[in-house]
């Protein structure tokens, strides 16, 4: 969180990200084409005077936002086609629902030991198993896309106090995962970060993702 | 004593700094005092007198203000997201038993405004509870498993329904919010999990509601907590159940399988050996006569035949999130219920995925600062290098060879069983394919297939047997 502060009020276009690509990526042995988006987790908090209170609402929202702007951008930059969710799929299907939910969760574990040594996944190190072929995924799917960020709005008395004695301003960070839809490989992980205003930035939003997916090969039109 | 020390500090401050500093300076103080003095501790020991009367099941003087219904609204989207992100488990049986439970301790003819109750598990390995202010229950797979008997499991579900009909959750909020009890969230959760790893429940709590998530899932503060045991006890007797399970329960929550109970600020709020004694003396002062009906709530058997699909389901889910241990004590005590194929299945699954572990924690390594240390690691270290590093030492690679060998039994004994689970011969694969041997892996996989073709993970497996295949050519 300190470096996060301090990354911020160094970073004078209010935008940073960083981003590491696996061996396999970078040596164009394997490309991703095709990706299925998996539904984002993106929180976040109204920080007020009285502390931190829940956007539920907010969230739900912002989540749908950054999927779609993730699948956008992986395609007009890097031509790479999103393939439907497996969102709608599990609709009527606990089983399917389950898998998904899983397989979220395990992201979600793995995620502090990658945030611990991002740049590990440069040597590989990071993997999901071959599990992620129990996801059922359409079949001409290289990757999936999990997303996760987190993010705090400020109330206006929040922000006048911190014009007074300083703090963190409002934010959002997402911490994006491309993992082989075969092996489950880590094979992407960019964490772009912007400030200000999480719910309504929204082309701020864009440019970070366009900056965060800036070292993923773009896909040659056949 | 303290509010004298405050308001001198205060004054003397004011003609050092500018107001708003001094304000800031002033409840920084007061934050510092309140939770640093030995005050509260010494005075909840004091109150560990047996209690003659606990406070009416019902907060009937409180008034909905514009405060509790926004508390109200985000638990109403906590039920959403929950039921959205496939934590719920869609076992209906287990959710009507749940119910059962839960309407059998409600007084009757209790309505409360704005309650409508729900008793429901959640898919998650980590013994947890918690009820949200709108009557939503929820008990999470990993504590059904833990919990022996149906009493138990009462016991916890009436300590819930406290917290909800002496509306814990609006007091608690509207005395934090005038404390100006402030708190980072995210650094609460590190707090709960110093590796830094939480389960998904706890994430998805603390999205929608940071405060709910404080409330419920760290606990309330003592006063509350202890109202919820003690009003808890009697709502157990009203219902027939015998209240002593309510420290039989505790006494369980204590079993620290995992090495993760570190005592930290939220989370001992009061701590368990506390709350067993102050139970213990509550229910001394009160000796109830046990009834026909308690000593058949008891039963174990009756319990484990009721919850065995939802543990066998909370097994996978423990072995997916690394609890091992837990994993192989739970199955274990299915096994020890009812030997069938599935549940030796369990056991053996349990096993191969201890791998390295020694089955249980030493004395030293449930030390707090071993835990600490533990989690560390935990957050650093992929499960793959946990095990390769135990496995360069002799006794990790001694725990290996015995865990194997004993998930290779069980394996055999659930395919010799009466009904034989198709999963064995995967689980075996499994185990040939780590152990370097191909064919026969490749042998139990195709086993495997052929009696489950529409097995969800086919993909999977039919990837291992080609490049098993391909090694081996």
């Amino acid at each position: 969180m300190f470096a996060l502060l301090v990354l911020l009020t160094l970073s004078g276009s209010h935008q940073v990200h960083a981003q590491f690509l696996h061996p396999k990526i970078k040596s164009k042995e394997t490309t991703i084409r095709r990706v299925v988006v998996l539904p984002a987790k993106v929180n976040v908090v109204r920080d007020s005077m009285k502390g931190p209170e829940g956007m539920a609402a907010e969230s739900d929202e912002l989540s749908a936002r950054v999927e779609t702007m993730v699948a956008e951008v992986l395609s007009k930059q890097k031509h790479v086609t999103t393939l439907s969710t497996t969102a709608a799929s599990t609709e009527g299907d606990p089983q399917q629902k389950f898998n998904v939910a899983d397989f979220q969760t395990k992201f979600d574990d793995l995620l502090p030991k990658i945030m611990k040594k991002r740049s590990d996944v440069k040597k590989g190190r990071f993997s999901m198993g071959d599990e992620v072929l129990n996801l059922n995924v359409e079949k001409g799917a290289d990757a999936v896309v999990f997303i996760r960020g987190e993010g705090k709005k400020l109330t206006s008395g929040k922000t006048a106090f911190k014009l007074l004695v300083g703090g963190t301003p409002a934010y959002l960070r997402l911490q994006i995962g491309i993992v082989d839809a075969r092996n489950g490989e880590v094979l992407l992980y960019t964490d772009p970060v912007f400030t200000g205003d999480p719910t309504t930035a929204v082309d701020r939003l864009r440019k970070a993702l366009e900056k965060g997916f800036k070292k993923l090969p773009e896909v040659k039109a056949q | 004593m303290t509010k004298v020390t405050i308001v001198g500090a205060s004054l003397a401050l004011e003609n050092m700094f500018p107001r708003k500093l001094t304000n800031l300076i002033v409840a920084a103080l007061y934050f510092c005092i309140v939770f640093s003095s030995p005050g509260p501790v010494a005075l909840a020991q004091k109150k560990t007198a047996p209690v003659e009367a606990t406070p009416p099941p019902v907060r009937e003087e409180f008034k909905f203000g514009q405060v509790d219904l926004e508390v109200l609204e985000q638990a109403d989207l906590l039920d959403l997201r929950l039921e959205r992100d496939g934590l719920v488990l869609a076992d209906e049986s287990a959710n009507a038993y749940l119910r059962r439970v839960g309407q059998s301790l409600i007084p009757r003819g209790l309505e409360l405004e704005r309650v409508s109750w729900r008793f429901r598990a959640l898919r998650d390995p980590q013994p947890n509870a918690f009820a949200l202010p709108n009557g939503s229950v929820y008990v999470s797979t990993g504590l059904i498993t833990l919990v022996d008997n149906e009493s138990q499991l009462a016991a916890i579900i009436a300590h819930e329904l406290t917290h909800v009909m002496r509306r814990h959750t609006y007091v608690h909020n509207r005395s934090n919010r005038k404390k100006f009890l402030t708190m980072n969230v995210m650094s609460a959760i590190g707090a709960y999990a110093p590796g830094g790893v939480v389960g998904a429940v706890i994430t998805a709590v603390t999205t929608v509601a940071p405060f709910i998530m404080i409330a419920t899932i760290y606990g309330y503060s003592r006063d509350l907590e202890r109202e919820a045991d003690l009003k808890g006890i009697d709502m157990m007797i009203s219902a027939e159940y015998p209240p002593e399970e309510m420290v039989n329960v505790m006494k369980l929550l204590d079993k620290d399988i995992e090495g993760e109970n570190v005592r930290l600020f939220y989370n001992d709020h009061p701590s368990l050996d506390e709350r067993i004694k102050y139970l213990s003396s509550y229910l001394g002062a009160r000796a109830d006569k046990v009834t026909h009906q308690m000593e058949l709530n008891r039963e174990r058997a009756a319990y484990f035949r009721n919850m065995e699909s939802v543990m066998r389901q909370d097994l996978q889910l423990a072995i997916n999130a690394g609890r091992f241990r837990s994993a192989v004590y739970l199955a274990q005590r299915l096994v020890d219920f009812h030997d069938d194929s599935e549940n030796l299945f369990w056991l053996a699954e349990s096993y191969r995925a201890l791998g390295p572990r020694a089955p249980q924690l030493t004395e030293k390594e449930l030390t707090n600062s071993a835990k600490k240390d533990a989690a560390k690691k935990r957050e650093k270290r992929t499960v793959e290098e946990e095990e390769r590093e135990l496995l360069a030492t002799a006794a990790g690679k001694d725990n290996w060879q015995r865990h194997q060998q004993m998930a290779e039994e069980l394996y055999r004994r659930a395919l010799n069983a009466e009904n034989p689970a198709p999963v064995a011969h995967r689980g075996l694969g499994m185990l040939y394919e780590k152990l370097g041997r191909g064919t026969d892996a490749a042998a139990e996989y195709e086993k495997y297939l052929e009696l489950s073709p529409s097995a969800i993970d086919r993909e999977r497996i039919q990837r291992r047997i080609v490049a098993l295949k391909e090694k081996l050519n």
